[in-house]
């Protein structure tokens, strides 16, 4: 009686085969930057027009339940005539959008004045499917110019680096991810430390020393060391502070200054060279 | 129950295509409407799917596939997932006589079980790889809400994934063999 048939043999070999390659790719996989390969390129480029799609529609998704509840309770006679007024309230609000997104535009570019470095605006089309990860989807890739670890910003300050591009995609490592780590000084004191993403949408401001005179909110922009991030843009405020009984340094909560849940536009800054990593604090 | 390769092929391009229609739906339509704590990985679910119900040395690669798709979606890669599925099918095949997955509740607790063996298996792999063991409780926190909620829709995705891959209801765990 054989103990193992054919089908079981196949089987182990082939857990072993795909176990072993799972274990080769894992060795070879860094979550600060990354190459995509020809088939993930392909998938992004083939997918990501849909991701862009729906989130420019992100308007009428959102007041979709809203008018669907008001058609439904509405008579026959009366729907015609709400449809004329949804109409016409659409257009409102469509020109009122127009309006808003052509003042946050000017906002940013304004923003951006100061840095000596090209600039790419991008819209956001997607967020990471993994729960672990914090990164977004911009609608721009090499073929715009876009290049890996360029900073990205908003007018309100920091939202991270281009992790991985494809021609016309690319995907930015945001400050709430764990895995980015940005040097950080505290504007009023001028206290070097570490900013990390946490959970929860906010991050921690790490190997602030237990004598350091941080305070809460206090603000906290880029130290400009490290390559990646210009000088002096806005990364967060200091919004807890704990002493622990053991250890040297302090444990801190960091609000970003960038709100992550209503991010639609970006700037990418692609730096001419290392030299123009450096600005001014925008006060 | 045996399929042909045929079946298997369309099946697995449907099921694929279902991944898709799925990542799309988490990665941008669900933070487009508001949502944008959690996230639900529904690959993860079907990987379950696949190393539970069917039996086939093919499920290895089919897990390999679906986890190349993902990639696409996140920075994750495809070997983390893949790695987990493999350990995931082979704890299934290990339980496969204590499995029934006939009713809904069942459905729901053996799927948050398999999630929690997925989980602790990535985030185990991501605290080694960024050598940082004190953000295991954290990471590991942030999978629980979207996981609750994988579990809770589960008996509908594997109704639907049943009716993609034939199996039947009350045929117990084995599901088909190819």
């Amino acid at each position: 009686m054989k103990l193992i048939n054919e089908s079981s043999k196949t089987k182990i070999v082939n857990n072993f085969l795909i176990g072993i390659l799972a274990i080769y790719g894992i060795s070879q996989k860094r979550f600060n930057l990354d190459e995509p390969t020809l088939f993930q390129k392909i998938m992004t480029e083939v997918i990501s027009p849909v991701q862009e799609g729906l989130a420019s529609s992100k308007q009428s998704l959102s007041s979709l339940w809203d008018n669907y509840i008001l058609i439904v309770n509405t008579g026959e006679e009366n729907a015609i005539l709400k449809k004329q007024i949804s109409r016409l309230k659409s257009d409102i609000f469509s020109m009122e959008e127009v309006r808003k997104e052509n003042l946050r535009l000017k906002q940013l570019l304004n923003y951006s004045d100061d840095i000596a470095s090209e600039r790419i605006l991008a819209q956001v089309v997607g967020w990471d499917s993994a729960n672990e990860f914090k990164v977004i989807r911009l609608n721009k890739g090499t073929n715009h110019g876009i290049k890996v670890m360029s900073p990205v910003i908003t007018d309100q300050g920091l939202v991270g680096y281009i992790y991985r591009a494809t021609p016309n995609y690319a995907d930015v490592l945001t400050i709430l991810d764990q895995n980015n780590r940005i040097d950080v000084v505290v504007e009023r004191t001028r206290t070097h430390g570490i900013v990390e993403g946490v959970f929860n949408f906010k991050c921690a401001l790490k190997y602030v020393m237990r004598n350091e005179p941080v305070e809460v909110g206090d603000k906290l922009i880029t130290a400009g060391v490290g390559g990646i991030y210009p000088k002096g843009v806005k990364v967060g405020m200091i919004t807890d502070i704990s002493k622990e009984n053991f250890g040297m340094t302090l444990s801190i909560e960091v609000v970003p200054s960038v709100d992550f849940d209503k991010l639609e536009e970006v700037l990418v800054l692609i730096p001419a060279s290392q030299d123009s990593l450096s600005m001014e604090t925008k006060k | 129950m045996k399929m042909r390769l045929s079946q298997v092929l369309i099946s697995f391009a449907l099921t694929m295509a279902l991944l898709i229609g799925f990542e799309v739906i988490t990665s941008t339509l669900l933070p487009v409407l508001g949502w944008m704590e959690y996230r639900l990985t529904f690959n993860v679910l079907i990987i379950l799917f696949l190393a539970i119900r069917l039996d086939s040395p093919l499920v290895p690669w089919m897990i390999l596939g679906l986890q190349l798709v993902h990639s696409a979606f996140s920075i994750e890669g495809w070997a983390l997932g893949t790695l987990a599925g493999i350990i995931v099918m082979i704890s299934a095949n290990y339980l496969k006589e204590l499995l029934q997955l006939s009713t809904a509740i069942m459905t729901m607790l053996t799927v948050q079980l398999f999630q929690i063996i997925w989980f602790v298996t990535v985030t185990l792999i991501i605290c080694l790889k960024i050598s940082n063991f004190d953000k295991f409780g954290m990471i590991m926190w942030s999978f629980i809400p979207g996981s609750i909620l994988l579990s809770l829709i589960s008996p509908i995705l594997f109704w639907l994934l049943r009716s993609i891959w034939r199996v039947p209801t009350h045929g117990g765990s084995r599901g088909v063999e190819i």
